[in-house]
């Protein structure tokens, strides 16, 4: 065992679920709207962060949650589109898009009404329904949870890089919706259900802990920030443009910097000031930030009542 | 027709089995749909595949007589449903049959324990959804709550399989399982995944959910709930091009005796388009509807046209 939470006196976290670097680069890229070239964006946020992609198997793992017209809900296909485009262009052996809608359990439709499944046809990208595909049982490595192990898809686990490609957006039960909560979609619902709620019961913080400690392959994030949604998230929320993607590897360090770009405290949102102890760099000076300024690019995202305390940004 | 059903053929694992994908293992839900499509096409020389499916889903089938979703995984859960409602149509009299049914009569959907129920009945205003937490139908997995989809399951799997004697248990939780979906319809008719509000907020129904929640009440179909939601259904998969929604939408509209053609139309037209995006459920479900299999998840008698 590794190290202890200051909320229990029980090691929660295993050897291998501590995941922190002493630092982490994370770059803010100005994208104002979903017109713009954007695979020469994501490209540029890779470099930026260093990130060897060359003869990898890759995985985009966006957000589809619902049917959505507005086009809110949902990572926007022409950036899963982009980072596909970035990613062969940098030398990936092979990216594939998976994802296990928590709610809706028909994926076709889904696929068909956000149009992603036409943008992936385009692209000849294939698509994994990560919530029907082979499963295989790990040992969670820590244990915020008491579920004590998971399935995950052999998908997931046979990539050599996880993108977690999360909206910018609020949650009315975790405060903000991210890379690190994304990852709730590679959670099989054929073995959970829909809504995956056995990970609601268990604690939304503490799942979102065990399963970020337990997929501890190399992974990166980038965060549609180019229209984010404002209050009571991630689906009856308001749209809020915000005109940037977020990329990094540290996906604790990805998400502080987003909540920080929606003006909300990240020490304020319980996984994260968790995550700080043993998964990553949530705090400002052990965050290299790179591209822009978050002051330049902030806007205020409101809250629903029960998360005002975010509001207060140290 | 018969470009999806060569299709559903040529997915067939060796094993006997269907996966959730082409060439993925077999799965429970998926091989259940396959069989009762393939048997629903009606040709002698398909006989064998069927077999060979009933026969992969006995062999997976648990000590405790459920089923998991797939081998790899342990325990049984919510395919319990699909599998019985398959052995229900094909080989009724099975010991496997009989083993499932039991199953699901021994199962319910978890309360909010003692705690949570207090705070719920005490505390109105701090409640983030509108359900009766009392009502238990079948949930995704032991030990959880209720959900609309695993209940509807549950409740065909039941009424197509009636015991060979009264069974006062198979009956409660059947009235139970009934209740339990009438108390999560949306406003305005219909069923997503089981809530009508969140923290106030009105949800919106799912034509598929729709479909097979009206499915599992069809021997209720006087009832305005019914007729509302039928109505939501027919109106919701207006241009939806999912092969599961419209497969499931035939099948419902058939069993409530309304017209399903330009649905049926759809099919074909999504099939071309999608290819179901390499869904076995759907491609099956889709056979079954084509072939005029809606007697397979019919419950009840027939409705007058």
């Amino acid at each position: 065992m590794a190290g202890s939470s200051a909320c229990s006196k029980a090691p929660q976290w295993k050897r291998a679920g501590y995941l922190k670097q002493p630092t982490s680069r994370v770059a803010i890229l100005k994208a104002a709207d979903y017109d713009r070239p954007l695979a020469s964006i994501v490209a540029d946020g890779i470099k930026a962060c260093k990130l060897d992609v060359a003869g990898k198997r890759v995985l985009l793992k966006p957000n589809m949650v619902e049917f959505d017209p507005g086009g809110v809900i949902n990572t926007n296909p022409r950036v899963i589109v982009a980072a596909i485009e970035a990613f062969r262009q940098l030398g990936a052996r092979d990216v594939v898009v998976g994802e296990g809608p928590g709610h809706h359990r028909d994926t076709e439709y889904l696929l068909k009404a956000s149009g992603l499944g036409q943008a992936l046809k385009e692209q000849r990208a294939r698509y994994v329904d990560l919530n029907e595909d082979a499963v295989r049982s790990m040992p969670l490595e820590s244990t915020f949870t008491k579920l004590g192990r998971l399935y995950f898809p052999e998908t997931v686990l046979g990539a050599d890089l996880l993108v977690s490609m999360p909206k910018l957006k609020t949650h009315h039960w975790a405060g903000v919706t991210l890379s690190m909560k994304n990852l709730f979609g590679v959670v099989p619902s054929a073995v959970y259900g829909w809504p995956k709620n056995a990970l609601h019961y268990a604690g939304i913080n503490e799942s979102i802990l065990d399963i970020n400690s337990t997929l501890s392959l190399p992974r990166f994030a980038i965060v549609d920030g180019i229209v984010g949604m404002e209050g009571n998230g991630p689906i009856q929320g308001q749209a809020k443009k915000c005109g940037v993607l977020i990329l990094g590897e540290d996906l604790a360090a990805v998400d502080a910097t987003a909540a920080r770009v929606m003006s909300l405290e990240p020490t304020q949102v319980p996984y994260l000031a968790e995550a700080e102890r043993f998964l990553g760099n949530t705090t400002l000076k052990s965050i290299a930030q790179l591209g822009e300024d978050i002051g330049s690019v902030q806007q205020d995202f409101a809250v629903i009542d029960r998360f005002q305390r975010l509001k207060q940004l140290v | 027709m018969s470009e999806l059903t060569d299709a559903l053929l040529a997915a067939q694992n060796r094993d006997g089995g269907w996966g959730a994908s082409s060439g993925s293992p077999s799965s429970t839900e998926a091989t259940a749909a396959a069989v009762m499509a393939i048997a629903a096409v009606g040709r002698d020389s398909l006989r064998r595949r069927v077999e060979d499916g009933l026969s992969w889903l006995a062999r997976v089938q648990k000590a405790d007589g459920g089923w998991s979703p797939t081998p790899a995984v342990e325990g049984s859960s919510w395919t319990t449903g699909p599998a019985v409602i398959a052995f229900a149509n094909l080989a009724p009299t099975s010991n496997a049959a009989r083993r499932g049914w039991q199953w699901l009569v021994d199962h319910e959907g978890a309360g909010f324990g003692w705690l949570g129920w207090v705070v719920w009945k005490m505390f109105a205003r701090m409640r983030v959804t509108e359900l009766d937490p009392d009502l238990k139908g079948w949930p995704w997995i032991p030990g959880a709550f209720s959900w609309v989809e695993p209940t509807a399951l549950g409740l065909i799997a039941l009424k197509k399989l009636p015991p060979p004697r009264q069974d006062a248990r198979a009956a409660s939780r059947i009235q139970q399982g009934e209740l339990m979906i009438y108390d999560r319809m949306c406003e305005g008719g219909g069923w997503n995944y089981g809530n009508s509000k969140t923290l106030g907020e009105v949800l919106q129904p799912f034509p598929d959910t729709t479909a097979l929640a009206l499915l599992a009440l069809a021997d209720h179909h006087e009832r305005p709930a019914n007729q509302q939601s039928l109505a939501v259904l027919e109106r919701t998969i207006r241009g939806v091009q999912s092969g599961l929604a419209l497969a499931l939408a035939v099948l419902c509209l058939d069993v409530y005796n309304r017209d399903a053609s330009s649905v049926r139309t759809q099919i074909a037209a999504s099939y071309g388009e999608t290819r179901f995006f390499g869904k076995t459920r759907s491609l099956a479900l889709a056979v079954l509807a084509l072939a005029g299999g809606a007697s397979m998840l019919r419950v009840g008698r027939a409705q007058p046209a």
